[in-house]
């Protein structure tokens, strides 16, 4: 069996996640600090939920709603001709949200923390809100959009029950590291599940001292 | 209320806090939304609620200083300046301004690394830099030390008057309304209550010769016709002499409040 195969496969999907929370989770943390929606307090209690949700229960929701039989299932395959579940699209679906609160929570911290007199010096100063965003509030939140995608990154990295609920465990496919280790211990491969785990382990600690240490550097800077 | 503020002139709003001074620039500008009314500049509607007109602050043409300068603050000097400047060969401006403003050699500085004074000096040519219709100041003085105040109010009047810009501000010090103001609208509790020339609306009938201040008595030394009394106003001690019968029947004591009352015909004034 390839050694480093699982081990690319969790770095892949922990790049496709966080480029995808990246776009997506920018704009949606800017609609929820501005918006005045008087729901958003169940948009915001949604977003949150996998922090406190065993990732069973949000891998088994998952895969009812995307599995084969699912209506969401079914589109998919017959636009893409194959399935959404035990793929690794099906596992980025996962990820992103599974990985959702650790991308939103700090980006929107970040834009809360911003100002509000700054952005009210940009609109009287006759500036639209996308440039006051670009110029403003942008550039004034990057510690918290580079901590939400370190954080992205690393949960994706060290998840395992959502993967193994809607993923499997197929080599090359869905076998990322996380399952590798689970996987090897059922097999009673110590030596190689003490492999993955090492390597997890340091990695997932030098990313954290990355952020650490940067967001240490930005406070000294502003 | 309803006003017209005069172009090219300046017209302080004074008032105690929280007398919605503030509220009436924030109206002016957009920042907030008013419940009714409307607010105009020269033909242009800005806010009508009965038509139902209410333009973005962006679609005003107005300069607002804010009393914490609310300088981007990762933005150099010379970015803040031009911040409002849309067209590209206006660019050069900026040096300009930054000279009027006494900050050349500060153009790549970063606001944290300036005083007070200076960042609102750059507050203030941020604002003017957009040739706006009408400048808001919002008590651009407060935040700063007496001397700074003094010399940025007499550096902020020259500015203006530069550019003869139409200007709106905002204050609580008559002092400064005197020194900058040519009309002044005194509000009270969101209503105005006075409006004319400074010397209208502050002198009328109350210009007097006499000088009062207030203060407190630190000591007291009796001698047999006449007693020496210590006062403390503010920061600064003086002794006055008053008669030993009338002390008694003043009966004062170390430590009370007293107004000290002087005939302005022998005062000698100096210049800080």
């Amino acid at each position: 069996m390839n050694f480093a195969a699982p081990l690319l496969l969790s770095l892949k999907l922990s790049s496709v996640t966080t480029l995808l929370l990246l776009v997506l989770g920018v704009p949606f943390a800017y609609w929820l600090v501005f918006t005045r929606f008087r729901w958003k307090f169940l948009v915001e209690s949604v977003v949150a939920l996998p922090l406190v949700l065993p990732p069973t229960v949000l891998g088994f929701y998952l895969l009812m709603i995307i599995g084969g039989n699912s209506f969401i299932g079914q589109w998919y395959e017959s636009i893409f001709n194959k399935p959404l579940a035990f793929s690794f699209q099906g596992l980025v679906l996962g990820s992103f949200l599974y990985s959702l609160p650790f991308a939103v929570q700090p980006i929107q911290t970040a834009f809360s923390s911003v100002d509000k007199k700054l952005l009210e010096a940009s609109w009287s100063l006759g500036r639209s809100n996308v440039y006051t965003f670009f110029r403003v509030i942008l550039p004034l939140s990057r510690h918290g959009i580079i901590t939400g995608c370190v954080l992205s990154f690393a949960h994706t990295l060290g998840e395992f029950g959502v993967i193994l609920m809607i993923g499997g465990n197929i080599p090359g496919v869905t076998r990322v590291a996380s399952v590798a280790i689970y996987d090897e211990v059922q097999s009673l491969n110590y030596g190689s599940a003490n492999m993955y785990a090492a390597i997890l382990l340091s990695f997932s600690f030098i990313i954290l001292a990355a952020v650490y240490f940067i967001n240490r550097r930005f406070v000294r800077t502003l | 209320m309803a006003f017209d503020i005069p172009r090219g002139k300046i017209t302080a709003l004074f008032g105690p806090s929280g007398a919605g001074k503030s509220s009436v620039l924030r109206l002016i500008s957009g920042l907030e939304m008013a419940e009714d009314g409307f607010i105009s500049n020269g033909n242009e509607t800005w806010f009508d609620k009965a038509k139902g007109i209410n333009l973005h602050p962006q679609q005003r043409s107005v300069g607002f200083v804010f009393q914490d300068y609310a300088l981007f603050p990762h933005m150099t000097v010379e970015r803040n300046v031009a911040y409002g400047i849309k067209e590209k060969w206006r660019i050069k401006e900026i040096k300009d301004l930054i000279d009027i403003a006494g900050l050349s050699g500060y153009e790549r500085h970063y606001p944290a690394q300036l005083s007070g004074g200076q960042k609102q000096r750059v507050s203030l040519i941020r604002a003017i830099a957009r040739k706006p219709d009408i400048l808001l100041l919002d008590e651009p003085f407060s935040a700063l030390d007496w001397q700074t105040r003094i010399q940025l109010q007499e550096d902020v009047k020259n500015i203006i008057k530069q550019f003869n810009v139409t200007t709106m501000y905002v204050t609580h010090d008559v002092s400064e309304v005197y020194k900058l103001a040519n009309n002044v609208i005194v509000m009270e509790s969101g209503k105005e209550v006075k409006r004319g020339t400074p010397e209208e609306v502050f002198l009328g009938k109350r210009l007097s010769t006499r000088v009062q201040v207030t203060g407190k008595v630190v000591g007291i030394e009796h001698d047999s016709i006449m007693a020496s009394v210590t006062i403390l106003h503010a920061d600064q001690f003086f002794k006055t002499l008053i008669d030993t019968e009338e002390l008694k029947s003043l009966n004062l004591r170390i430590g009370d409040d007293v107004v000290v009352g002087v005939k302005s015909s022998d005062v000698i004034l100096f210049k800080i």
